[in-house]
């Protein structure tokens, strides 16, 4: 079967005032759909970058990244904006929320633009704040919320136009414990829901909701663990607290 | 500390270089304005000084119909200096569809001289001309003019061109002047008749030429003297650049508005994305008053730079300007350059920059450092009513996110609003004065100089470049301020189409609202301005609505071509790069 998220050798050098820094060093994965999997490795393993090349949000400097078997590090800046649209949902450490916008209209930005009426739009947006427990937010401004909050609207604005695939990076990274267990539980439910779930952490606790942790070390895939069958979330939580 | 503080401000001040330079660029641009103003004044009065003094102008200058009227004028107490009564005689001269009046005088000896411009000086059978009057007729050196007076047809080379304190600039309600000598104006008017005398006085104390016009104008039968004091010639001759000087006022106060809206944009920008610095400044331990110290002497050294650039364009650019009114008097006006104006042009400039760092520096500082550093640049204040309709209204995705980031700013919209509202009001003005002179009659001589319509459209382009470069500088801030956001945007899947239209529609949109309100300000401006000047209701004329729609059309066009830089920018910043963005 063709995996929906697919890297093959992918390589990134970034040049910082001469200096080259290889972030990430030929880096091969494969993705299959409906798997839960975690990026796990210390800070500045390539994480955040790999997850950058996989939505299409930078370049590589070498290799593909492919997405149900369609090469689209080659697309241009246009129709990877377009993919993304509708294949690919982004949720952030520090949320990044339009600070001009309300809650709702966060939300409903990228159901307009798949063509989606206002009315209609709007509709929806509100429907899945309910459903994420901040329905009663949805007029308010993004500095008006907690930050469990805002990553709650952040990942309603992820999940609008049910996305193939949901990639996080570090989204429970500026998260309490009791605000990580909701977010974790939301992508636990995303993905029960056939969604795919990427997520770049060093929370070993994240880690332990996915099906599947990739370690990142240097740049490169240095380990790959298959977790059991999913537990609960708030198990995950408690057995890691515990230790 | 001081010298630590110092430090910081000028690292302030080369962090944020693009800030800095367009907070110089425009605060220059307010100084140059103010010396502007003040240079002009002082400059068009001091040529008609030399002219007087080159002249040995009249103290008193007494009109009488017979010589013995003149020597009784001159045999008056307080007299210092008298020349001989000077001849006038009444002659037609011919020009094209018809023939204008002209007053031929004598030569005075010793007072009121006429002070030679070009040619010759005077001797027999020529004639030198008033300088304004040969330039409103074209009528050269070297080529003879045909002059009609009671003794038949003559013609007379003429030898040159001269110019005389009391002589205001033709044709302004006032013959024309030429001189000729004594035989000349004979064979032109034989009957002595019919020659009216000029007498010129100076006196021992020049503040009492008022009380000696009086005495004189007594002296003689009521209605058959016109007496006029040295000032009664300088304000006629200074009322020649009345026009200008209105206008000078008019787009001197203008000016002031746009470029005063601009550097509050530009220090409202600075202080936004000073938010977070600040927060850093008081997490190393700086207090409040130290932190605003930083922020008041980084605002000091841009203004100074600014004054010190202001003053020097002013200076050299008001002798231009001035040009104008100094001509009909003697030679090119100089520069005053008066440290006062500078004093003048920099106290403005410098408190609107320090005012606005501190009143920033003082909201921003209520924040914790904490708060400050988290929250990176200053958030936008709640929401406006007209962001919250432009939410409702059914505009285009990218049009309505990029009003709605714009406006989430009102402040700064408005002002922006403001000065392109104002620049489109003063080009309202231009187009209904080019109106107003094209519907005067052919071939008529204009009491308008012809320097004015060529300074109005030079403002103009003066308030036009300064409103792009504004629009330039606000949508790079724009950019600057949201990279993050839109790489946010970018990340969402809005293309670099719809991130470049979001912004240039927004500004285009915001300009529109300016350009259409100019219109009626345009229209009421130039009601006033002419009314000031003195100008019948019934010449006046509005400029066509053709012309006014091509206000909000040019206007569109000049925001998208100054904005379409910035916004290709915005979408050239890499998508990862601008989620990095601080």
């Amino acid at each position: 079967m063709t995996p929906v998220l697919e890297a093959r050798s992918l390589a990134k050098t970034y040049d910082t005032g001469g200096a080259k820094v290889m972030a990430l060093r030929g880096v091969d994965l494969a993705i299959a759909r409906g798997e839960f999997v975690a990026i796990m490795g210390p800070s500045g393993c390539g994480k955040s970058t790999l997850l950058n090349l996989l939505a299409g949000l930078d370049r590589p400097t070498a290799g593909e990244v492919r997405l149900d078997g369609e090469r689209i590090d080659r697309l241009s800046e246009t129709d990877l904006a377009r993919l993304r649209r509708r294949h690919i949902g982004f949720v952030f450490q520090f949320f990044n929320l339009m600070p001009t916008l309300s809650a709702v209209e966060n939300v409903e930005l990228p159901l307009l633009l798949v063509g989606r009426r206002r009315r209609d739009a709007r509709r929806s947006a509100n429907e899945l704040l309910r459903e994420l427990g901040i329905g009663d937010k949805h007029a308010a401004a993004p500095v008006q919320l907690s930050g469990g909050q805002q990553q709650r609207v952040a990942l309603a604005r992820a999940l609008a136009n049910t996305p193939d695939i949901v990639l996080g990076d570090e989204p429970t990274g500026n998260l309490d414990s009791a605000a990580s267990r909701e977010v974790l539980g939301l992508l636990r439910g995303a993905r029960d829901r056939g969604q795919t779930v990427l997520l770049a952490t060093h929370d070993a606790r994240v880690a332990a909701a996915a099906d599947r942790v990739i370690t990142l070390r240097d740049g490169l895939v240095s380990d790959e663990t298959k977790l059991q069958a999913a537990r609960p979330v708030a198990l995950a939580f408690e057995r890691f607290e515990r230790t | 500390m001081t010298a630590t503080l110092v430090r910081l401000a000028f690292a302030g001040i080369r962090s944020r270089a693009l800030a800095s330079v367009l907070t110089i660029l425009l605060s220059s641009a307010a100084a140059a304005t103010i010396v502007l103003a003040l240079e002009v004044g002082a400059t068009a009065r001091d040529p008609w000084q030399r002219t007087f003094t080159a002249a040995n102008g009249a103290h008193v200058l007494a009109n009488v119909p017979t010589q013995a009227d003149a020597r009784a004028i001159a045999a008056l107490p307080g007299v210092a200096e008298r020349d001989e009564p000077v001849p006038i005689a009444v002659a037609r001269v011919a020009r094209r569809g018809g023939t204008e009046r002209l007053l031929l005088a004598g030569l005075p000896a010793r007072i009121n001289v006429p002070v030679r411009t070009s040619g010759s000086a005077l001797r027999e059978d020529g004639v030198v001309l008033e300088r304004s009057f040969a330039e409103a007729l074209g009528l050269a050196v070297g080529t003879p003019l045909r002059l009609a007076g009671a003794g038949g047809p003559i013609e007379l080379p003429i030898l040159g061109t001269a110019i005389s304190p009391s002589q205001p600039r033709f044709p302004r309600s006032n013959t024309g002047l030429a001189w000729v000598r004594r035989a000349t104006l004979e064979r032109i008017e034989p009957d002595h008749s019919r020659w009216h005398w000029t007498q010129a006085i100076r006196l021992a104390n020049a503040a009492a030429a008022p009380a000696f016009a009086a005495r004189a104008a007594a002296s003689l039968p009521a209605g058959t003297a016109s007496v006029a004091t040295w000032e009664d010639q300088r304000e006629e001759a200074l009322r020649d650049a009345q026009p200008i000087g209105i206008i000078l006022t008019t787009y001197t106060i203008l000016l002031l508005v746009v470029v005063f809206a601009v550097v509050a944009i530009l220090v409202g920008a600075r202080a936004s994305a000073q938010h977070r610095e600040i927060g850093l400044l008081k997490a190393v331990g700086l207090t409040p008053r130290q932190v605003s110290a930083v922020f008041a002497l980084e605002s000091a050294a841009l203004g100074l730079i600014s004054v010190v650039i202001g003053f020097a364009i002013g200076a050299l650019l008001a002798p231009r300007l001035a040009a104008p009114s100094a001509e009909t008097l003697l030679g090119p006006p100089t520069t005053a350059a008066s440290p006062w104006h500078l004093l003048l042009a920099g106290i403005p400039v410098l408190l609107v920059l320090i005012g606005s760092a501190r009143s920033s520096t003082r909201r921003a500082t209520r924040y914790s450092a904490l708060q400050a550093i988290q929250a990176g640049t200053a958030a936008p204040g709640p929401r406006s009513r007209l962001a919250r309709a432009v939410a409702r209204a059914p505009l285009l995705l990218a049009l309505a996110l990029g009003l709605k980031d714009l406006l989430a700013r009102r402040h700064r919209a408005l002002r922006l609003a403001v000065a392109i509202g104002v620049t489109g009001a003063a080009i309202v003005v231009a187009l209904s004065m080019n109106a107003t002179l094209d519907a005067q009659a052919t071939g008529a001589v204009s009491d308008v100089p012809d320097e004015l319509p060529v300074l109005v459209y030079t403002l103009d382009a003066v308030l036009l470049l300064i409103t792009a470069t504004t629009l330039v500088a606000i949508a790079l801030l724009s950019v600057r301020e949201r990279v993050r956001e839109l790489g946010v945007l970018k990340a969402i899947g809005l293309t670099p189409g719809q991130i470049a239209s979001s912004l240039v529609g927004a500004h285009a949109a915001v300009a529109l609202l300016g350009a259409l309100a100019s219109i009626p300000l345009g229209i009421g401006l130039y009601v006033t301005v002419y009314a000031i000047a003195g100008g019948s209701g019934a010449d006046r004329v509005i400029a066509p609505w053709w012309w006014l729609a091509l206000v909000p059309v040019a206007t569109v066009l000049i925001v998208i071509a100054a904005t379409s830089l910035p916004a290709r920018l915005a979408t050239r910043i890499p998508t990862a790069d601008a989620l990095r963005y601080e």
